[in-house]
């Protein structure tokens, strides 16, 4: 029987990548269960609450944009809107280009990987360049990130000693301490001789506009210090009402991604810099990103907009750490991707439909979520949609047969005293393709069939 | 809690259903059901005509054949009594994943009204029966296997409270408690890699506490770890919680064997 | 570009146009994600200083002390807040080598710079930077030490206060320790491209 494409990755995936993942994985779900338990008496309860207000933003979105809009442009920012990747792409090359900017230098943010900016600003000459360590390790390897939060969870020491040498940033040393301090010093005149600024934004508040960045390592505070423009791409849902439901996700999102009370830096920009301030940019844009988003929004699994991105459900998927988000094939993995990943596909789909097959449905995903989303239930429309749309689905029995079967008692009947068979033949002959697959790793215990049904009409006997 | 909404119960007349893989692989989870609900004072009815809970073609995204068979159930188990199901996951088919599936419907009413008086076994013993003490012996040192469609439902704390309660019964924790077996319905055969290495990953927490016995509330659960281990040549013996409890009334002499 | 606008927001009208109903806003109290048995009962500007000793980060309350604790670090070339530094001026004696002015051509001279906070949060060991009250921002981020200037007076509680206070500052930033980084196999490192040692003077 024919198996899917995420399985046949994880055959493949190389033993150290693999370890790599289950450790890094392992670690940041543990401590995170640890400090929301140690810190709180019901996070449960939190998290249901962030749901609810994350609900509340996806199914209000038509009142927040524009009030969003408003509140912004009063702050002093200009607002664009780009409803595809393209569009997105080129409203940031126009606000450079008005500014005659080459060289930009960006804070981590995945929206930025989905429109695919950096090799659209680098075929137009224009330097696009990573500062978070991640981001930056990925991009001179010209690899992808693995993970939403940990972009190089899939590698070790050894493979970024040996990148860092071949970009020139030094003879191979896999001190975690050198590796880092040769980032520092290599970054530092990048920040002070850029342009401009890109940066994502975690949330943005309707009622103040504040744009918060969450970051620990400083490069989102140099790329606001050093330049002189500053660019923030937000796709539409990542909206909060208000100011005071920022204290509460905040003490969600660090908790639930790194197992940190706050990561180092929370920063909240309302516009450009203060006017005595010397250092930081003097103009600021907005970019609300759609690129697919209206889709989900219009779709039955409009929930997983509630998402803001924190990793907690990569960390302890099951699937995910035994295939690495490379499996993906997508800018989101895990089971956020799972479900966000093919919608933002739009009309092509079938192209990811086989991304809600990897799941067990555990739903440990959604025990960890800090807003809530019922993932699994989002997953199994997923597999609906794409039965109605006769998306081909490798390895997934036809249930035809089996419905036939289920609906008619006297055939059910027989079936059960039938399988007996299933004792008698070898597995290769058995008409039964899940059976067979079953067969190739596991044990089938022997057929019972009808055996329950024996007994109960024996005491029946007995007792009349 | 998924599955809050319950009637009030009114006696102890209650109907089984069995489960397709009891039906098919385990006839003596099915008998072990009956003897126990038996001794607590239940009548037990088996309505003859059932067969299937929905869940593989749900899973496996073709909700229309899905909800054909559960139409099925739901005519089959006509009536207000509690249904009473040794198994998780099929429980959790019934009044959380049926409510999904006929949502647009227009017979989600009665589907969800089987929903609602639908009981996992060990939820039913302990939170309807109000039973948390259980006779008998069982002298063996057993790991519990907390099957994933019992999240959000009392059914995990059940079954850990009814087997610490049995004279004789360790029961034995191990690492990554929470993590999936990797069955996973069409899952694990449409992802048998990933599905294998889940349960080969599980087996070795489990093998680390050097358990006598590996127990659940599902026996999707059991015959995936079970056939991994017995493939590998290292079989676990597995059983059903309510083998367990049987078996402590037998060996305590409550119950003829 | 209006018309992406428009292309926009229509889709997303047109999205929720079949919910029956919306989901609502919930209420809820401000303080229910407060660490209330962390805070209970304390001296806040002691919390902070134990929280903040958590990160790693360091608070006097005296700024002899402080020059001296530099000095012992080996850290005496720095940038100031000239509004500070009449204040300090007098604890740093000789040895060190303090401007007023920040030179972004020379990142890498300064050792430590020393700017006003305007605030701190004592539940997480927090310093709150502000556009109006950093005299550069480059002065607070850039050398390898930052001693954030607080006011005891200005010292919040928790979380919840210190958002409700906000105000309209264009660029405020809770700093909570040093710049770290994980992403080399999950081991923290601290002093990325941001300060390396956090230090907090409370006046």
């Amino acid at each position: 029987m024919a198996t899917q494409p995420i399985d046949r990755f994880a055959t493949r995936l190389a033993p150290e990548t693999q370890a790599a993942v289950y450790n890094g994985t392992k670690i940041g779900h543990e401590k995170r269960t640890k400090m929301l338990f140690d810190h709180y008496a019901d996070p449960n309860q939190l998290r249901r609450l962030a749901g609810e207000i994350k609900q509340h933003v996806v199914e209000n979105l038509d009142t927040y944009l524009p009030a969003v809009e408003a509140r912004l442009q009063a702050n002093g920012v200009k607002v664009h809107w780009a409803a595809t990747a393209e569009s997105a792409c080129n409203a940031v090359l126009e606000i450079m280009q008005a500014r005659g900017a080459t060289k930009m230098v960006k804070a981590k943010t995945m929206v930025s990987e989905e429109i695919e900016l950096g090799e659209f600003l680098e075929a137009r000459g224009i330097e696009a360049l990573e500062t978070d360590l991640g981001e930056f390790i990925v991009q001179i390897d010209h690899d992808h990130p693995s993970h939403i939060v940990k972009p190089i969870i899939h590698k070790n020491r050894r493979q970024i000693a040996t990148s860092f040498e071949q970009h020139g940033l030094g003879a191979y040393n896999e001190e975690p301490t050198v590796i880092t301090a040769r980032a520092r010093q290599w970054m530092r005149p990048k920040y002070l001789g850029a342009d401009v600024a890109l940066t994502g934004a975690n949330f943005v508040s309707v009622e103040s506009g504040r744009l918060v960045l969450v970051t620990n390592e400083g490069n989102s505070r140099f790329c606001l210090a050093a330049t002189k423009c500053h660019i923030a791409l937000v796709g539409i849902e990542k909206l909060l009402p208000r100011d005071r439901d920022l204290a509460l996700l905040l003490n969600l999102l660090g908790r639930s991604g790194t197992a940190q009370q706050l990561t180092v830096y929370t920063e909240f920009i309302t516009g450009p810099k203060a006017a005595g301030q010397p250092d930081g940019p003097e103009e600021m844009h907005v970019i609300f990103v759609d690129n697919g988003r209206t889709d989900v929004l219009a779709s039955s699994c409009r929930d997983i907009l509630r998402c803001i991105r924190c990793g907690a459900c990569l960390n302890v998927c099951p699937v995910y750490r035994q295939a690495s988000g490379h499996a993906y094939r997508s800018v989101y993995p895990g089971p956020v991707g799972a479900v966000l990943s093919p919608l933002l596909m739009g009309e092509r789909f079938p192209e990811k439909a086989d991304l809600a097959k990897a799941s067990s449905l555990c739903g440990a995903c959604n025990e960890v979520c800090p807003v809530n989303i019922p993932i699994p239930d989002l997953l199994l429309r997923l597999r609906d949609k794409a039965k109605t749309e006769h998306v081909h689905s490798p390895g997934t029995p036809p249930m035809g047969a089996w419905a036939i079967l289920a609906t008619q008692p006297a055939a059910w009947k027989a079936a059960l005293f039938g399988g007996k068979l299933i004792d008698y033949l070898p597995t290769k002959l058995l008409p039964i393709p899940p059976l067979r697959a079953w067969e190739n790793t596991r044990t089938i215990p022997s057929w019972r069939g009808g055996e329950f049904r024996k007994w109960l009409k024996r005491r029946r006997r007995k007792q009349t | 809690m998924l599955n809050s909404e319950r009637p009030p119960l009114t006696g102890k007349r209650v109907q089984l259903m069995a489960t397709c893989l009891c039906d098919a692989f385990h006839d003596d989870v099915a008998v072990a059901t009956v003897q126990v609900l038996e001794h607590l004072g239940c009548a037990v009815d088996f309505p003859e005509a059932q067969t299937c809970c929905g869940q593989p073609a749900f899973n496996g995204g073709d909700w229309p054949a899905s909800r054909k068979v559960l139409r099925h159930t739901v005519r089959t188990f006509a009536g207000s009594d509690p249904v009473i199901v040794p198994s998780g996951s099929c429980a959790a088919m019934l009044f959380h994943g049926a409510e999904l599936e006929f949502e647009h419907e227009a017979d989600l009413p009665a589907v969800a009204a089987l929903g609602r008086r639908t009981w996992e076994l060990a939820d039913y013993i302990v939170n309807g029966l109000k039973v948390s003490a259980w006779p008998g012996r069982y002298p063996a040192r057993v790991a519990f296997h907390r099957s994933c469609h019992t999240r959000g439902t009392l059914s995990g704390e059940s079954v850990r409270t009814l087997l610490k309660s049995v004279a004789g019964l360790e029961l034995v924790e191990f690492g990554e408690g929470e993590q999936c077996c990797g069955f996973g319905g069409t899952f694990s055969v449409a992802f048998p890699h990933i599905s294998s290495a889940m349960g080969d990953l599980k087996l070795d927490f489990i093998r680390a506490s050097k358990p006598d016995v590996l127990a659940s509330a599902d026996m999707s659960c059991l015959m995936h770890l079970g056939g991994l281990a017995a493939r590998e040549g290292a079989p676990i013996k597995t059983v059903h919680f309510v083998q367990i409890l049987r078996d402590a009334l037998v060996n305590g002499g409550l119950l003829a064997a | 570009m209006a018309d992406e606008r428009d292309l926009i927001l229509g889709r997303v009208k047109k999205a929720l146009a079949g919910l029956p109903t919306r989901a609502a806003l919930p209420d809820y109290h401000g303080d229910l994600a407060v660490m209330r048995s962390r805070i209970a009962g304390r001296d806040l500007a002691e919390l902070f200083a134990e929280q903040l000793a958590n990160f790693t980060g360091v608070t006097f309350t005296d700024a002899a002390e402080l020059a001296a604790h530099l000095r012992t670090k080996g850290w005496l070339r720095g940038y100031c807040d000239p509004a500070l530094w009449p204040g300090l001026a007098p604890h740093f004696g000789a040895g060190f080598t303090v401007s007023t002015e920040f030179d972004r051509t020379r990142v890498d001279d300064y050792d430590f710079g020393i700017t006003r906070a305007a605030g701190a949060v004592a539940e997480t060991g927090t310093i709150i930077l502000a556009d109006r009250s950093t005299s550069r921002r480059l002065g607070a981020l850039a050398p390898w030490t930052h001693v954030a200037v607080v006011r005891r007076s200005e010292i919040f509680a928790d979380l919840a206060q210190a958002v409700a206070a906000m105000g309209d500052d264009p660029n405020i930033i809770w700093c909570t320790g040093p710049s770290s980084t994980a992403d080399v196999e999950g081991i923290l490192i601290r002093g990325v491209h941001g300060p390396g040692a956090q230090i907090a003077l409370i006046v």
